[in-house]
């Protein structure tokens, strides 16, 4: 095959982009960057309630229902803000850097990812399950036998739910850092 | 800052390269280039104010695509279904399924040169001009040269006989 096939062959190709035009395109852009500015709004929010809670309401009268609450509610937001920070960052490295540097970046990054996924995820995950341990007592005390199984089964099956796709998404990550690396 | 008019004047222009490159980072598969075509263009406008002008547009844009697609966890999947419609319909049969045979070693050559060559191969492919091509990977221009040849030959082996 001649050297210049390589391009004959390549050119072969149809081009179907028949689907887009520019003005959808900025209409979906738009969409976009609203929800982006609804998320950061809603955990802004919650953030701003949670330290108010805690000020005004939970230090005042400590318990542990109050600990439990405030264990589960701020690994969870941590994690989250961790997740939300890392890919606004990643984001932008992906518009200013040449392919070159974002390899390399890509690499570092899911390095990274991985200290998240092995360290920092599942200490959030046992922060929550004590948290929720000690959420027990008083769900116990307050609602009734049927109620109380109900929230246990239910919470013990969203946390499994909540693993398995953090799980998948660990093994996903550390394909990816594999095939970087090739 | 860039107008939604200056925005669909950059589409149009580049668009079908895009596109194309996508094609080829996906192995063939349609679907996936599309998804990663509007991804691509969505950014273009998003972050449009972040365009300084310290690159030309084509290779701040062409810096996007390959990023994006170089960024996506889906082409880890081991295979990628090539769609046979991706093939011209206007080639008789034989030379037809040629080419088909052709274009599936071409994408399972291009598939296995790592992240960079990919890349390199896949810009020159689409005719960008070398300065560009070597702005938006971030190599030097002789650099690029010398590597782009060796990649040429290489691909050329692999769809010949099968090995690089």
């Amino acid at each position: 095959m001649e050297k210049d096939n390589l391009n004959k062959l390549w050119d072969i190709q149809t081009n179907d982009i028949s689907n887009f035009n520019p003005k959808e395109i900025i209409t979906k852009a738009k969409k976009q960057r609203n929800s982006q500015y609804i998320s950061i709004t809603v955990m802004s929010l919650t953030v701003m309630v949670l330290i108010i809670y805690a000020f005004y309401y939970a230090f005042s009268q400590w318990n542990t229902f109050n600990l439990g609450l405030l264990l589960m509610i701020s690994s969870l937001t941590f994690r989250i803000v961790l997740e939300f920070h890392s890919l606004y960052r990643k984001e932008n490295q992906l518009i200013s850097m040449t392919q070159r540097s974002y390899l390399a970046y890509l690499k570092k990054y899911y390095k990274t990812r991985q200290i998240i996924n092995y360290i920092i995820t599942p200490v959030c995950i046992t922060v929550y399950i004590f948290g929720f341990y000690l959420l027990l007592p008083y769900f116990k005390k307050y609602f009734s036998n049927v109620f109380y199984t109900y929230i246990i089964v239910s919470g013990v099956i969203s946390l499994i739910f909540v693993i398995v796709i953090i799980v998948k998404s660990t093994i996903k990550e550390q394909r990816y850092l594999k095939q970087l690396h090739k | 800052m860039i107008t939604e008019q200056e925005f669909t004047n950059i589409y149009n222009l580049h668009a079908s390269k895009v596109h194309r490159l996508c094609l080829g980072y996906a192995s063939g598969n349609n679907e996936l280039a599309k998804e990663w075509h509007q991804e691509i263009f969505i950014k273009v406008w998003k972050y449009r104010n972040s365009f300084k002008g310290k690159s030309s547009i084509d290779t701040w844009i062409y810096r996007i695509a390959v990023n994006v697609c170089l960024g996506d966890l889906r082409k880890s999947r081991k295979s990628i279904t090539i769609n046979e419609d991706l093939l011209s319909n206007n080639s008789y049969d034989d030379n037809k399924n040629d080419d088909e045979k052709n274009i599936r070693k071409m994408y399972h050559c291009i598939d296995q040169l790592n992240e960079q060559n990919k890349a390199l191969i896949l810009l020159e492919l689409e005719n960008i001009p070398q300065t560009t091509i070597a702005d938006t990977v971030g190599l030097a221009h002789g650099t690029l040269r010398t590597r782009l040849s060796r990649i040429r030959k290489s691909l050329l082996k692999c769809i010949t006989n099968g090995k690089r």
